[in-house]
C-alpha cells in the first residue's frame, strides 16, 4: 500500500517498551494501522505479540513509549481506550454458567448499551457471528470451543467499536469456524479496524491487508504479503515436473543461468515422474526463458512447469530467523561473561 | 464507570440468588440461629442477660458471621481470577474500584436480607405469643433498629474481609478459610474486652482520642449494650467504615496489581 492511499491512522505506537521483572517483552516497537484496515500480528511464542494486543486495549501500562488508540492517548487515559475498542483476549475466558443471552446483555449494559439499542446491537452481533437463537439460549459452559470464541467475538462487537483486537481468534478452532471468523470479518471489512494475532499463518494470509511480524519484543517485518515477499525472498522459485534425472535437467538449466540453484538433493517422485525445484536470483524473465529452452529438448519429458510464490510461512521463518540468531548469540555471550565471572 | 458499579451490583446479585451454595449455607445458618434464639428465650428469665432479649439475636448473627461471610464472598474475585474474566471484565470500560465495591455491595446486601430473615423470629413470635413479646420487649423500636445497625456496621466489614479474602487467591476454599480466619481474628480481637464497655468521651485528651479511634478494636463488641437499647454509637460506625476503606482499598490494589 502506498503512503498516499494510506488510510487516517486508528492507532499509532511510537517506541514502547514493557518489562516483566527480568523480561524485556517489547524492545521499543513503533507501527500504526490505518483505519478500515485488517492488520495481522504474528510471531513466534513469547515475541510480545499478546503483551501489545494487552497494551493497546488498555489492559495493561506500557513501561515507556507512546501510544494513541481512536485518537486517545494510552498514556494519559488509559482507561478511555476502552470505550473505543472490543477485545477478545487470549483463550478467551467466559462465566460457565451464564446463558449467552444473559452474558451479552451483562457485557452491553457494562459498555454503556440501554433500551433498545442494547438489543439491536444484541441481534445484530448474534448474526454477524452466526450465533442462532438456539445457541443464545444455551450456558456458556456447555458450548463448544467454537462457539465459545464465536460468543467472545460477538462481545467484542457489541459497542460497535471502531478498532477490534483480536487474540489468536481461531486458535482450536476447526477449518469451518475458522472460515466461520474470517467471513464475519470481510462482512465488516471497511466498517471496522480488526488488528489480531494468529500462529496461522494461512488465515492470516487469507484475511489481512497487513501484517506485522513480532520477534522477541521487535518488528522484523512489516507490510502487505506482496511486499513481504519482495522484502524476504528475493530469488524467484520454480518447478518443474518431467521425465529425466536431476543431472540432465541441472545441466541444461545452467546453459541459461548459472547461478541456479536446484533445491533438493533427491527430487519428489510422482507416478514415475520427477518433481525438480530450482531458484534463481535473475526473476521470472529468466525463469520462463528456462522453460523455453528446455521444452525444445524432447528428451527430457517436461509434463508441468510452474513459478512459486513464497507464502508467508517462508517469510515468517526468514524475518524471525535472524532474530532468533541474534538472541542465541547473545544468550551464549552473556552466559560464558556470568561463566567467566564466577570463575 | 458508575454504570459499570450497578450493572457489577446487579449481576452479582443475581448470581447469588441463583447460585445453590449461597441457599443451602443461608438455610442452615438461619436454622441454626432460630434452634438459638429459642433456647435462649426460653431460658431468658434464668440467664443473668442484662441487655434487651432481642440483642442476642444481633450476637448470634455476629458470632456466625465467620462461617456465613466466607460462603457470600469467597467465589467473587477468586472464581475471576481462576477462569480468567477477570481481564475480560477489565476490557470493558470499568475500573477495579467499581468491580470490588460493586461485588461488594451485592455480598453485603445478601447478608442484610439473611439479618431480615433471622429478625423473622422475634417477629412470628410476637405474632404468635403477644403477651410474651410484650415481656420480653419487643414492642421497643429503639431495639429493633439499634439492633440492626450494629449489625449493619459490622456486617459491611465483614463482607469487606470477605472480598479481600477472595482477591489474594484464585482458589475458593483458600478464600473461604482465609475470610473464616480473618474474621474470627477481628471478632476475637474485638471481643477480648467484652463486658468493659467504655464510656462516651467528654474530654478531648489526646489519650481518648487515641482510644476512640483505636476503639472498634479495643472494646468493640462491648458497643452492642448502646446499640442494643437504641443508641446509636457514632464512633463505631465509623470504626467500621474505616475497616470497610481499607479492605476494599486492598482488594482493589491487589486486582490493579493483577491486572498489572
Amino acid at each position: 500500500m502506498s503512503s498516499d492511499t494510506k488510510p487516517l491512522p486508528i492507532i499509532e505506537v511510537l517506541n514502547i517498551k514493557k518489562r516483566y521483572g527480568l523480561i524485556q517483552a517489547l524492545k521499543g516497537i513503533s507501527f500504526s494501522v490505518g483505519k478500515g484496515e485488517i492488520v495481522g500480528f504474528l510471531g513466534p511464542n513469547g515475541a510480545g505479540k499478546s503483551t501489545t494486543l494487552k497494551i493497546l486495549s488498555g489492559l495493561i501500562p506500557a513501561d515507556s513509549g507512546e501510544a494513541k488508540v481512536c485518537g486517545v492517548d494510552l498514556a494519559e487515559e488509559e482507561g478511555e481506550v476502552r470505550n473505543h475498542i472490543g477485545f477478545l483476549p487470549e483463550n478467551n475466558p467466559l462465566p460457565e454458567d451464564l446463558r449467552v443471552i444473559e452474558y451479552l446483555n451483562f457485557r452491553a449494559m457494562l459498555k454503556g448499551l440501554k433500551g433498545s439499542r442494547k438489543r439491536d446491537r444484541i441481534r445484530i452481533v448474534l448474526d454477524v457471528c452466526d450465533l442462532e437463537r438456539k445457541v443464545s439460549e444455551r450456558k456458556i459452559g456447555n458450548l463448544s470451543k467454537g462457539y465459545r470464541q464465536r460468543v467472545g467475538i460477538a462481545d467484542a462487537l457489541l459497542s460497535e467499536p471502531r478498532l477490534v483486537i483480536l487474540d489468536e481468534p481461531t486458535i482450536g478452532l476447526d477449518p469451518r469456524q475458522s472460515a466461520i471468523t474470517r467471513k464475519m470479518m470481510e462482512r465488516l471489512r471497511g466498517e471496522v479496524t480488526f488488528l489480531l494475532s494468529s500462529h496461522i499463518l494461512s488465515e492470516v494470509e487469507a484475511c489481512c491487508d497487513r501484517m506485522i511480524i513480532l520477534s522477541h519484543g521487535q518488528i522484523v517485518a512489516e507490510g502487505t504479503l506482496h511486499e513481504l515477499q519482495t522484502e524476504f525472498i528475493n530469488k524467484t522459485v520454480f518447478e518443474v515436473v518431467a521425465l529425466t534425472n536431476r543431472i540432465d535437467i541441472h545441466k541444461k538449466v545452467r546453459v541459461l543461468d548459472d547461478s541456479c540453484e536446484l533445491l533438493q538433493d533427491e527430487p519428489v517422485e510422482i507416478n514415475g515422474k520427477r518433481r525438480f525445484i530450482f531458484s534463481t536470483e535473475k526473476g521470472e524473465v529468466l525463469a520462463e526463458k528456462i522453460l523455453r529452452h528446455l521444452l525444445k529438448d524432447a528428451s527430457l519429458r517436461i509434463f508441468e512447469f510452474q513459478i512459486t510464490k513464497p507464502d508467508l510461512e517462508t517469510i515468517f521463518l526468514r524475518a524471525t530467523k535472524k532474530n532468533w540468531e541474534e538472541s542465541d548469540l547473545l544468550a551464549k555471550k552473556s552466559r560464558r561473561i556470568y561463566k567467566e565471572n564466577s570463575t | 464507570m458508575m454504570n459499570g458499579y450497578w450493572v457489577i451490583l446487579r449481576t452479582e446479585l443475581f448470581s447469588l440468588f441463583i447460585s445453590p451454595a449461597t441457599y443451602v449455607s443461608t438455610f442452615y445458618f438461619l436454622a441454626l440461629l432460630g434452634v438459638g434464639f429459642r433456647f435462649f428465650i426460653e431460658s431468658f428469665a434464668s440467664t443473668n442477660w442484662i441487655l434487651p432479649p432481642l440483642s442476642s439475636l444481633s450476637v448470634g448473627l455476629i458470632f456466625g458471621s465467620p462461617a456465613l461471610i466466607p460462603f457470600l464472598t469467597m467465589r467473587t474475585i477468586a472464581e475471576e481470577r481462576r477462569l480468567g474474566t477477570l481481564e475480560t471484565l477489565m476490557s470493558a470500560p470499568i475500573n477495579a474500584g467499581s468491580i470490588i465495591t460493586g461485588k461488594w455491595c451485592a455480598s453485603y446486601i445478601f447478608f442484610l436480607l439473611i439479618c431480615c430473615g433471622a429478625y423473622a423470629y422475634p417477629l412470628l413470635l410476637w405474632a404468635v405469643f403477644p403477651e410474651q413479646a410484650l415481656t420480653l420487649g419487643f414492642n421497643n423500636f429503639e431495639h429493633w433498629i439499634g439492633g440492626f445497625i450494629f449489625l449493619m456496621s459490622f456486617g459491611a466489614s465483614f463482607t469487606a474481609i470477605g472480598i479481600f479474602a477472595s482477591s489474594v487467591t484464585r482458589n475458593q476454599m483458600v478464600a473461604g478459610m482465609l475470610s473464616f480466619s480473618l474474621i474470627t481474628l477481628y471478632l476475637a480481637i474485638m471481643a477480648f474486652s467484652y463486658g468493659d464497655p467504655s464510656e462516651v468521651s467528654t474530654n478531648s485528651s489526646f489519650e481518648e482520642l487515641i482510644q476512640s479511634i483505636g476503639g472498634s478494636l479495643n472494646n468493640g463488641l462491648d458497643k452492642l449494650q448502646f446499640f442494643a437499647v437504641g443508641i446509636i454509637h457514632i464512633p463505631t460506625i465509623l470504626h467500621q467504615l474505616i475497616v470497610v476503606f481499607l479492605f476494599l482499598f486492598l482488594a482493589t490494589l491487589q486486582v490493579e496489581r493483577i491486572r498489572h
